[in-house]
């Protein structure tokens, strides 16, 4: 294991994926000697050079565009796509095309790019902080992951590069600074598998990205009162684990969904009613943005956006409502 | 201008979310184009909208609460930098959206036109926008339907850290409004008087139903992309722009000309230095949004 910042992870992925294969190319703004945005991809234009690692105008469309038609004719692309806000400009080569590409060419063609796309609020205000992800998770076809340590960005980016695609790789502004340990070996992480970051009886918390650093804090804090939580990364927004996220729900009766997003047509709502249907007594709350845009002003911003305390909340509040309503705390016996 | 580049210095020293993007060395761009447009015509910018809502007349106090987030400025702390807005003023908005103000200022023009207002959109945005299809769709329907709208391309040599020269093919960025029949003039955007007498042509011509124009301001950012971003120029060339200053350059001239004497020039800068101090007064008097309000105008 060796000690990595999350954006030095994503590097090493790519790194190895494109000494791995010679179709692997990159395309993003500033991206080649600038090294990134969030210097995620720093040294790879001196080591692959320019026909590898190339930067690209200001231009989202023609960008996921390339991206889209280079994969579907045999490269294996990864787009930058420096705010996941952008990536509306470019949601048309995703979506329309490469997305139905399989499908409408009954196979003949496939389109196995990545778009790495950055989500979330960090004082940048209401179109440098959306998280998008239900909207893509919508689309049959697509792919979406959205790691929250460096060991997941590494093994998650290279599971990505590999993958029949397309893949929207969704990372966070908050993770690229944080550091966390790395396999010194080649792990990949398959597509649809959750993983438990810390085990727990009275209720799920399931969380991705950036919401897991939170979910794992509050539930810390609840530990201390005694509530015993149970956090789930989910990792793979498309396809979802139910698996994983079914037995641990049947154990702790009780599931709380966060996201940092709105929660309307949201993750957590996908991931009640699957589950609701797959255990039909459980207890579920969602948590997520206020409805509202960000506001950049930190006042706002931290109103606006869920944090640990929040997180913390909600969950008594699902198991105060069990409570409440004469049924036994940790809702056991409900499945 | 002065007040502008002073402004700016006032705010590198607040706590401010996110990042700023400054209009250091760009500040005859915003001070001549709103000496050019008259009240009641819609100024939109980019995200670069310091300067430009300055010179169009925010009060710098309310600006540098909106930049800190406070709630004294016309955003009350939701639009910071990116998207700062202030109609009654004539600035329809900035939008930190690369590009994403083209568009939109086309249907500005268009309610201009429709409306029979008498009054026309300007659009300041940067060379990084000319790589995006916005801008090559706005300029075809703004040609067609003889819009009353100027594109003013702000070309500061770069788009982060990616020079113009690599990120636009067009030898010319003038160039891109030929096949439209657009007319496009370049003009030194470190000049105030030679962007003010462009842009008030363009500006009359299209009030006069002539449609579009296409405007080139060259210029060169002094500072870094933004003030999260590293300088990545190399310093020789840093150094290089200290004499493409705007504002030296003009209080060279003023004096050469017997316009500008020393005790005018203390004169005006006693006088910014007293509209900074204010504004920092006031924002720094001015109060944090209540949490609640986040959820009013939604
Ligand atoms: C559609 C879009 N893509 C990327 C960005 C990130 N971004 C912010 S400013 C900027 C550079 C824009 O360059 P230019 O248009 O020349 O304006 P300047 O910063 O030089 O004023 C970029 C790429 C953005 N805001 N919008
Ligand atoms: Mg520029």
């Amino acid at each position: 294991m060796s000690r990595l910042f999350f954006r030095e992870a994503l590097c090493r992925a790519m790194a190895e994926e494109m000494e791995r294969d010679s179709r692997v190319i990159l395309m993003g703004q500033d991206i080649a000697a600038h090294g990134g945005s969030y210097a995620e991809t720093r040294g790879l234009f001196e080591r692959f050079g320019p026909a590898r690692v190339r930067n690209t105008p200001v231009a989202e469309a023609v960008t996921v565009g390339l991206a889209a038609g280079a994969a579907a004719a045999g490269l294996r692309p990864l787009a930058f796509i420096t705010y996941l806000d952008f990536l509306m400009l470019g949601l048309d080569a995703l979506v329309n095309y490469a997305a139905k590409l399989r499908f409408k060419s009954a196979g003949q063609l496939t389109s196995p790019m990545v778009v790495k796309a950055t989500a979330g609020a960090k004082g940048q205000g209401p179109t440098h902080a959306q998280s998008l992800e239900p909207w893509l998770m919508n689309v049959p076809g697509l792919t979406v992951l959205a790691p929250s340590t460096a060991g997941d960005a590494y093994g998650m980016l290279k599971t990505a590069l590999r993958a029949p695609g397309p893949v929207v790789f969704i990372d966070h502004k908050k993770l690229f600074p944080r550091g966390g340990s790395v396999p010194d070996t080649e792990e990949l992480v398959p597509v649809g598998s959750a993983a438990i970051r810390r085990e727990g009886k009275h209720l799920t918390i399931v969380a991705h990205s950036y919401m897991s650093v939170l979910a794992l804090e509050a539930a810390t804090a609840l530990a201390a009162e005694g509530i015993e939580a149970e956090v789930i990364d989910l990792r793979s927004l498309a396809p979802i684990d139910w698996e994983t996220l079914t037995t641990s729900a049947r154990r702790t009766g009780h599931a709380l969904f966060v996201e940092e997003g709105q929660v309307v047509c949201g993750v957590g709502a996908e991931l009640a009613f699957g589950l609701r249907e797959r255990l039909s007594s459980l207890r579920v709350a969602r948590l997520g943005a206020k409805r509202a845009p960000v506001a950049p002003s930190p006042v706002l911003e931290s109103f606006i956006v869920p944090d640990a305390k929040d997180i913390e909340q909600s969950a008594r509040d699902l198991l105060l409502a069990n409570v409440k309503n004469g049924t036994h705390r940790t809702g056991k016996e409900e499945t | 201008m002065v007040l502008l580049r002073s402004f700016e210095a006032a705010l590198l020293r607040q706590p401010k979310p996110g990042f700023q993007l400054l209009s250091r060395g760009e500040e005859a761009i915003a001070v001549g184009i709103c000496a050019a447009l008259q009240r009641k015509d819609p100024f939109l910018c980019s995200g670069r909208s310091i300067g430009p809502a300055l010179a169009r007349g925010v009060p710098p106090g309310g600006l540098l609460a909106e930049l800190i987030g406070k709630d004294g400025g016309p955003n009350r702390g939701r639009a910071g930098r990116a998207h700062v807005s202030m109609p009654s003023v004539g600035l329809f908005g900035a939008h930190g959206v690369v590009g994403g103000n083209l568009t939109v200022a086309a249907g500005v023009a268009l309610a201009q036109q429709q409306l029979g207002t008498g009054a026309v959109a300007l659009c300041l945005f940067g060379d990084g926008a000319c790589g995006s299809g916005t801008l090559h769709e706005t300029l075809n329907i703004a040609a067609l339907w003889r819009l009353p709208l100027v594109l003013a391309c702000d070309n500061n040599g770069y788009a982060v850290s990616t020079a113009v020269r690599d990120a636009i093919a067009a030898p010319r960025l003038t160039d891109l409004a030929a096949p439209f029949g657009i007319p496009a003039s370049a003009v030194d955007g470190t000049d105030v008087d030679a962007v003010a007498a462009a842009v008030g042509e363009a500006v009359e011509g299209a009030r006069a139903g002539r449609g579009p124009w296409f405007l080139e301001l060259q210029c060169a950012r002094m500072a870094p992309h933004s003030t999260l971003t590293r300088e990545e120029r190399p310093p020789a060339e840093v150094e290089e722009l200290r004499g493409h200053d705007p504002i030296t350059l003009y209080e060279k001239r003023l004096r050469a000309e017997g316009i500008l004497s020393d005790a005018l020039w203390a004169g005006l800068m006693a006088e910014v230095d007293a509209e900074v101090a204010e504004a920092e007064r006031f924002a720094l008097a001015a109060v944090w949004p209540d949490p609640e309000a986040a959820m009013l105008d939604v």
